[in-house]
C-alpha cells in the first residue's frame, strides 16, 4: 500500500456518503445557503466531517476536517495565540472556503485564498483527492487548492484541509474618529489590520507590538482624536466587490448606507451590489473546468460561482 | 574550431545569468545571443565543434567589451580575456576583423599618421562631410601646442587618438598634478599607443609588441592614464605578457584619478566650481580597474554637487571603435544613458575616458573630464568657459 | 535596419533556394520577419534555461512586443497544430522553459515595459518580461517594492516568477508571488485573450489567477500582470548568528516561529557555502561557523527592535556563538548579496553542481539536514547547505566535476534520496523551482494518479489541446506529458 493511500474511516466515510451517483449538495453552517443560486431541491444533503486533526503551532498550520466551525477551529488556535485568514460569521471551514469570502480585517489577516495550503476532497467520482501540500512553501504540480477556494463545491466536496495559520499579534487596538481622510490614514499607516468608513465616520485596527501600536497611534493624531472602541461597526448585509480606487466614491446615493473596508474594495451596503458580467472567455474556460470535474454534474447542482454576489 | 579557449575558463560558467542585466547589449535587444551567457555558450559551442555561422560571428561581434558582467559574475568567469582570446583567434583565421579595420588601427602607432589623419578628418569634418555616428567631436582640434614636460615624478600617459583629439585633457590633467607638486613627464612618442583597441580587435599580436616597447622606454616610476580604456590595458600588460617585468610595469600603471586620491590633500583649497556634475563611470574605469570611486573623490572639493546616475554603471555604448563598428546598437544603448543622465539633469557629466566623452558628447551632453573640471577650478576660470 | 535584420538578409541571399518553412511564413508575417529566428545560434540558445538540461529543442523563435503578436503567434501555432513555450530571462531550475518536440519559443524580453503604476489601487502594471529588481528600483523613489525577491532578482522576468509562483528570501512574511499577482492578462493557446482574476476585491468565479500563477507556462503566455505594491518597511534590522552545528541554527529558526515571530527572512548556511561566498563578496560571514543564520526583521521601529532582541536570546539559548547586527545598509546590502549569489559562487569549489528544493516541515529541519549530510556521505558526493530556513525550504547542492567518471549516477541517486527522504519527513518536492521536467518522475511520491489526474483537468480547462508548454510538470501517462523525456542531470544551476 502506498504511502500515500488516505486510511483516514471518517474521509473515507465521507467520501462513501458522496458516493458516485446522484445528485448532492454539501450542507455547512448555512450562513451563505442562497450564494451563486439556489441548491436543487432533489440534491441529497451531505455534511463534512468535523474536528482538528493536528495542530502544530511551530509549523503554523493546521490540519482540520471542513466540517469544523470556524469558531472552533479558532477557540483551539488561540491556546497557542494564533489565528487564520477565515471570516468568523458562524459557519463551516468548508463553508468559509468554498464560498471564498474574505474576512472583513483581510488587510491585516489576508485573503481566505493564501490560507489553504492543501485540500482533500470528494471527487464527483467519489474518490478522495488530494490537491497542494502539508507546509507553508510549496510549488508541486498544479495549484488545485486555489481553483477550489470560491467553487461553491462545484469541482469537489471539501473534506478535510491543512490551513496557514498567523500569531495572533500582541495587541489590537481599533480606533474611531469623525471627518478624517480614511485613505489619507491608509498612506500613513504601515500594516493597518483594517480601515472602515461609512461616509463619516472611520474605524482603523492598529495591530503588532504595543509599542508599535502606540506609535502608529500617535502618527494617527495630527488627522483628528481618534478615540478607543471595542470593535468594528455593525456591517450592512450586502457585499459589493470594488476596486480599492472605486471606494473614494463611495456614497449614499449609489451604496445606501454602507461601510467601506478601505485598502481592499470591499464595501458592505444595505443594497444589493449589481449584477457582475463576466467576460464569455472567462465563462467557457470555468464551464470547461466544471466539465472535466464533474461531468454529470452531481456535485452542488444549482451553484454558480459566476452567479452575482447576494 | 579550436577558439583556443581554456576550457576550465568555460566551464567555470554555470548558466545562472546573472550577467544578463549587466549586458548593455542585452538590456537593449533582450536576445539571449547578445548576453555574456549566449556569448559563452556559443563560445563553448564552436570549440566543440558547431559550425561558426555568422550569427555567431555577429554575436561576438556585437560585444562592446565593456565587461560590465565581470564583477556580476558570482563565478568569476574571465569573461573579457574569453572575449579578446575568441577574437585574437577568429581574427587569426581571418574570420573576423576584416582588412579595412586592421588597416584604420594601424595609424594608431604612427602619431605623425594620426595627427595627419586627424587634421584630415577635422576638415572633412567641418564640411560635414563625416558621417554623423562616427561619433567624432563637433570640433577636432586641428592644432594644438606639444606638451612639455615639468619634472620627472611621474609620467603621464599621452596616448594615440586621445593626444590627437583630447590634448587639452592632458594639458589640464598635467597643470592638476603639478598644482599637487609633482613634475610631469608627458610619454608622447615614447610610447604611442597602450593597443588597447587592437586586443578589441582580436589584433592581440600588435597589442604584445606596443606592450613591450612600452615597458622599455618608460623608467621605474609612476605612469598616469588619464583614458581608462588606455590604463585598463596597461594594466593588464602583466597578464598578457607574462613577464616578471610586464607584471611590475602593470602595478606602476595608475588611472589619473586613483593616483590624485592619495594627494588630493596637496591640492590647494579653491572656490568650487558651481556646477552639479554627473559621474559617468566609463566601463574600463568600473569593471576592469574598479578605481571609479576616486573620480568622486578628487572631484568632490572642486564642484558643488555630485549627483549618481541610477542605472548600476551601465556602459554607453562608446566601447572604444564600438560606436563606429555597431552604430544601431552603440545608439540604442547610448539611448538609455542619455536618458538616465537626463533623469538627474546635471550641468555637466565628467567622464574619464575620451571615446565615452566623444561619444555621449555627439548626443548633446555636455560631457568633460573631470580633470578638466578641476584644473578649470583651480585656475579660478568657468566652465564651459 | 538593425544587426540581425542585416544578417538575416544575408543569409537569405546567400540561400535563395533554401525552402521557407510555412510555419515560420507565418510567423513572420505577424510579427516582424526580424523578430523571428531560425538561425542555428538562436534556436540552440534558447533550448536551455540555467538548469542546463540537454535535449530541448527549440523551433523557431520569436521575439514579441505586444499582446497582439503574441495572440497572432498563438493563433499560427493553432493553424499550424504547432505547441508553444513561453520564456522570460531563462533562469529557472527545473527545465520550465526548456523547448520540447521543437515548439515555438515566444521570449519575452522585449515586453520589458511598467505600463502603470496605480498608488490609488496599490498595484502596478507591468508586461512580462519587466526584471524583478527592476520594478523595485522603479518603486523605491515612492516607498514602495515588489515583494518576491528570488535570489535571481536582478535577472529574472516577472513573467517567469508568474509562471513559477517564485519565492525568495522574504517570502517568509509576504508570501510568495502568487500572494502579489492582483490581475494577469494571459494569451489562452486558442489565441484568446483572457483576464484572470481583477482589482476588485473578490473577483467572481473560480480562482482561475490562482491556477495560472506557477503553472510553468502550461496553460498560456502572460502578456501583461497587475503585481501588488508592498510599502517599504521604516525600519529593518538584520543579525547575523553563528553556530557550531547546522542543527544549533536549525533549531534556532523552529524556536523562533514557535515564539510568535514571523520575520522578514531566515535564511541558514552551512560553513562550506558560507566560505565559498565569503571569498566572492567579502561580507565579513564568519568562515569557522559551522553554520549562519541570517535574519532579518522588518516594520516600525520599536518592535524592529524588540524582535531583534529576542531573536538573539533565542539564538543564544541554541548555542549561537556570535550574535551580530549589520551596522550598516552597505553591510546589509552585502550580507544580502553573498547569500543571494551563493549558488554562482559554487564554481570556485567545483565546475558543476546539482540544485535541489525541497521543502520541509521547519520542525524537521534538523533532522532531514543530517539525513542529508550522511546521504552525501554515502555516495561520496560534497554536500552544501543554503537553505530559506524560515519556511522549512532546502537547497541542498550536490556539487562535483562532470569529468569525473561516473559521478552524474552518484548525484542523480543521491538527489533521489534526499527528494524522497523530504517527502517521508511530511515535505514537498518543490518550494519555489517548480516541477518542469525536473521532477515529473517524482510527483508520484506525493500525489495519487487520481490526484495528478485532477490537474490534468485544470490544465486541460486552459489548453485541451495540449499545446502550450507541453511535457512538463506531470509525469509520463498523463496527457500533454508523453512529449518527450528528458532524464539527464544538470550541469549547472543555481537558485
Amino acid at each position: 500500500m502506498s504511502l500515500l493511500t488516505i486510511t483516514d474511516p471518517v474521509l473515507l466515510g465521507f467520501a462513501e456518503e458522496v458516493g458516485t451517483a446522484g445528485d448532492v449538495a454539501v450542507e455547512g453552517g448555512r450562513t451563505r445557503w442562497s450564494f451563486g443560486g439556489e441548491a436543487s431541491p432533489t440534491a441529497r444533503l451531505v455534511a463534512a466531517p468535523t474536528g482538528v486533526v493536528s495542530y502544530q503551532p511551530d509549523e503554523m498550520t493546521v490540519q482540520v476536517r471542513a466540517g469544523t466551525t470556524v469558531a472552533d477551529l479558532h477557540a483551539e488556535l488561540a491556546k497557542h495565540g494564533q489565528r487564520t485568514a477565515l471570516p468568523e460569521r458562524g459557519g463551516t471551514v468548508g463553508g468559509a472556503l468554498a464560498v471564498g469570502e474574505n474576512a472583513a480585517e483581510s488587510l491585516g489577516r489576508g485573503p481566505i485564498r493564501n490560507a489553504l495550503l492543501q485540500v482533500r476532497y470528494v471527487s464527483a467520482e467519489g474518490e478522495l483527492v488530494t490537491g497542494g501540500g502539508p507546509t507553508v512553501k510549496n510549488v508541486t504540480g498544479y495549484n488545485l487548492p486555489k481553483l477550489l477556494v470560491g467553487s461553491l463545491g462545484t469541482l469537489g466536496l471539501m473534506a478535510e484541509v491543512i490551513l496557514r495559520t498567523n500569531p495572533t499579534p500582541h495587541t489590537s487596538r481599533w480606533l474611531k474618529a469623525e471627518g478624517v481622510d480614511p485613505f489619507a490614514i491608509y498612506n500613513d499607516l504601515l500594516r493597518p489590520g483594517a480601515i472602515m468608513w461609512d461616509g463619516t465616520t472611520t474605524w482603523v485596527l492598529l495591530e503588532g507590538h504595543g509599542v508599535d501600536v502606540d506609535a502608529e497611534q500617535q502618527l494617527l493624531a495630527p488627522h483628528a482624536s481618534f478615540a478607543e472602541v471595542d470593535g468594528p461597526p455593525d456591517l450592512p448585509a450586502h457585499r459589493w466587490s470594488l476596486t480599492p480606487k472605486d471606494l473614494r466614491g463611495a456614497n449614499a446615493e449609489v451604496h445606501g448606507s454602507f461601510v467601506a473596508t478601505i485598502g481592499t474594495g470591499l464595501l458592505f451596503s444595505t443594497e444589493p451590489a449589481p449584477a457582475q458580467e463576466v467576460a464569455a472567455n472567462i465563462v467557457e474556460v470555468s464551464e470547461r473546468a466544471k466539465r472535466f470535474f464533474d461531468p454529470t454534474g452531481r456535485l452542488n447542482p444549482g451553484r454558480n460561482p459566476l452567479k452575482a454576489r447576494v | 574550431m579550436d577558439l583556443k579557449l581554456d576550457p576550465d575558463d568555460l566551464n567555470t560558467c554555470v548558466q545562472c545569468g546573472l550577467c544578463l542585466p549587466h549586458c548593455p547589449t542585452f538590456r537593449v535587444t533582450g536576445e539571449e545571443a547578445m548576453s555574456p551567457r549566449g556569448r559563452i555558450s556559443l563560445m563553448r559551442e564552436v570549440q566543440e565543434g558547431a559550425p561558426l555561422t555568422n550569427e555567431v560571428i555577429e554575436s561576438f561581434e556585437t560585444c562592446v567589451q565593456c565587461r560590465g558582467c565581470e564583477p556580476a559574475c558570482p563565478s568569476n568567469v574571465p569573461y573579457g580575456h574569453l572575449m579578446e582570446q575568441a577574437r585574437e583567434t577568429l581574427a587569426e583565421a581571418g574570420e573576423m576583423t576584416p582588412k579595412w579595420q586592421r588597416l584604420a588601427l594601424k595609424p594608431l602607432a604612427q602619431p605623425k599618421m594620426l595627427e595627419f589623419g586627424s587634421k584630415a578628418l577635422s576638415v572633412a569634418n567641418k564640411f560635414n562631410l563625416v558621417p554623423s555616428r562616427l561619433g567624432l567631436p563637433s570640433e577636432i582640434p586641428a592644432n594644438q601646442e606639444p606638451l612639455v614636460a615639468s619634472g620627472d615624478d611621474v609620467y603621464l600617459f599621452t596616448g594615440c587618438v586621445m593626444d590627437a583629439w583630447q590634448r587639452d585633457v592632458h594639458r589640464a590633467g598635467q597643470r592638476v598634478i603639478e598644482a599637487a607638486g609633482f613634475g610631469v613627464t608627458p610619454t608622447n612618442d615614447l610610447a604611442p599607443c597602450c593597443g588597447a583597441l587592437h586586443a578589441h580587435a582580436g589584433l592581440t599580436g600588435e597589442t604584445r609588441s606596443f606592450a613591450t616597447s612600452m615597458i622599455s622606454a618608460l623608467a621605474d616610476k609612476p605612469v598616469l592614464v588619464d583614458s581608462a580604456g588606455c590604463g585598463a590595458a596597461m594594466k593588464d600588460y602583466g597578464r598578457l605578457l607574462g613577464t616578471p617585468e610586464a607584471v611590475a610595469f602593470s602595478e606602476r600603471v595608475f588611472d589619473i584619478g586613483e593616483w590624485l586620491a592619495q594627494h588630493v590633500d596637496r591640492l590647494p583649497e579653491v572656490t568650487p566650481l558651481d556646477l552639479r556634475v554627473a559621474v559617468q563611470d566609463p566601463c574600463h574605469l568600473r569593471h576592469v580597474q574598479k578605481v571609479h570611486d576616486a573620480t568622486r573623490v578628487v572631484l568632490r572639493p572642486f564642484v558643488r554637487e555630485i549627483v549618481e546616475l541610477n542605472d548600476d554603471g551601465l556602459c554607453c555604448g562608446a566601447g572604444g571603435a564600438y560606436s563606429v563598428l555597431q552604430p544601431d546598437l552603440a545608439g540604442d544603448i547610448r539611448d538609455r544613458k542619455v536618458a538616465a543622465i537626463d533623469a538627474v539633469s546635471p550641468d555637466a557629466v565628467a567622464s574619464a575616458n575620451p571615446g565615452c566623452s566623444m561619444f555621449l558628447g555627439n548626443a548633446g551632453v555636455p560631457t568633460v573630464h573631470p580633470m578638466v573640471l578641476i584644473d578649470s577650478a583651480l585656475r579660478g576660470t568657468i566652465w564651459p568657459n | 535596419m538593425g544587426v540581425f535584420d542585416r544578417v538575416m538578409n544575408a543569409v537569405q541571399s546567400r540561400n535563395p533556394g533554401a525552402d521557407i518553412d510555412p510555419l515560420v511564413a507565418d510567423l513572420a508575417a505577424s510579427l516582424s520577419a526580424d523578430r523571428v529566428r531560425t538561425d542555428g545560434a538562436s534556436r540552440s540558445l534558447l533550448s536551455h534555461d540555467a538548469s542546463v538540461f540537454d535535449g530541448g529543442v527549440a523551433g523557431p523563435v520569436c521575439y514579441p512586443e505586444t499582446t497582439a503578436e503574441v495572440q497572432a503567434i498563438m493563433s499560427v501555432a493553432e493553424a499550424h497544430g504547432a505547441s508553444v513555450v513561453p520564456r522570460g530571462a531563462g533562469t529557472g531550475l527545473a527545465g520550465g522553459a526548456i523547448p520540447l518536440g521543437k515548439p515555438i519559443v515566444v521570449a519575452v524580453t522585449k515586453m520589458n515595459k511598467v505600463l502603470e503604476i496605480d498608488l490609488d489601487n496599490r498595484v502596478a502594471w507591468v508586461e512580462p518580461g519587466v526584471i524583478n529588481l527592476n520594478l523595485t528600483k522603479q518603486l523605491a523613489p515612492l516607498g514602495y517594492h515588489f515583494a518576491p525577491d528570488p535570489s535571481s532578482q536582478q535577472v529574472c522576468t516577472i513573467g517567469g516568477n508568474v509562471a513559477n509562483n517564485s519565492g525568495g528570501p522574504h517570502c517568509l512574511a509576504y508570501g510568495v508571488t502568487d500572494a502579489h499577482v492582483v490581475a494577469v492578462e494571459v494569451v489562452v493557446p486558442s489565441g484568446d485573450v483572457l483576464m484572470l482574476g481583477g482589482l476588485e476585491a473578490e473577483p467572481l468565479g473560480y480562482d482561475l489567477r490562482g491556477a495560472f500563477v506557477g503553472s510553468e507556462g502550461t496553460l498560456g503566455i502572460a502578456t501583461k500582470v497587475a503585481v501588488r505594491l508592498t510599502k517599504n518597511p521604516p525600519a529593518v534590522r538584520t543579525l547575523l548568528l553563528s553556530f557550531s552545528s547546522v542543527a544549533d541554527a536549525a533549531n534556532t529558526v523552529s524556536g523562533i516561529i514557535a515564539d510568535g515571530m514571523v520575520p522578514a527572512a531566515l535564511e541558514v548556511m552551512d560553513q562550506r557555502i558560507t566560505q565559498a561566498v565569503e571569498n566572492y563578496v567579502h561580507a565579513g560571514y564568519p568562515t569557522d561557523a559551522a553554520a549562519v543564520l541570517l535574519a532579518e526583521v522588518e516594520g516600525l521601529p520599536g518592535g524592529v527592535a524588540l524582535d531583534a532582541e529576542r531573536i538573539g536570546e533565542i539564538g543564544r539559548a541554541n548555542g549561537a556563538t556570535e550574535v551580530r547586527a549589520a551596522e550598516s545598509d552597505e553591510e546589509r546590502a552585502l550580507l544580502w548579496k553573498g547569500r543571494k549569489t551563493a549558488f554562482g559562487a559554487i564554481a570556485q569549489v567545483k565546475p558543476d553542481y546539482y540544485l535541489h528544493d525541497t521543502v520541509v516541515p521547519r520542525s524537521k529541519l534538523a533532522e532531514v539536514l543530517e539525513q542529508v549530510y550522511a546521504i552525501a556521505d554515502t555516495y561520496d558526493l560534497i554536500v552544501m547547505n543554503v537553505f530559506h530556513a524560515g519556511d522549512g525550504n532546502l537547497h541542498p547542492l550536490l556539487v562535483f566535476d562532470a569529468r569525473e567518471d561516473g559521478v552524474l549516477e552518484r548525484v542523480h541517486q543521491a538527489g533521489e534520496e534526499i527528494i524522497r527522504a523530504s517527502v517521508e519527513a511530511g515535505g514537498v518536492l518543490s518550494g519555489e523551482h517548480g516541477i518542469g521536467v525536473e521532477k515529473q518522475k517524482y510527483m508520484d511520491a506525493m500525489f495519487t494518479d487520481a490526484d495528478m489526474e485532477h490537474q490534468n483537468r485544470l490544465r486541460k480547462s486552459f489548453d485541451p489541446a495540449c499545446r502550450a508548454n507541453p511535457g512538463k510538470v506531470l509525469p509520463s501517462g498523463h496527457s500533454c506529458a508523453d512529449i518527450q523525456a528528458l532524464r539527464k542531470v544538470p550541469t549547472g544551476v543555481w537558485g
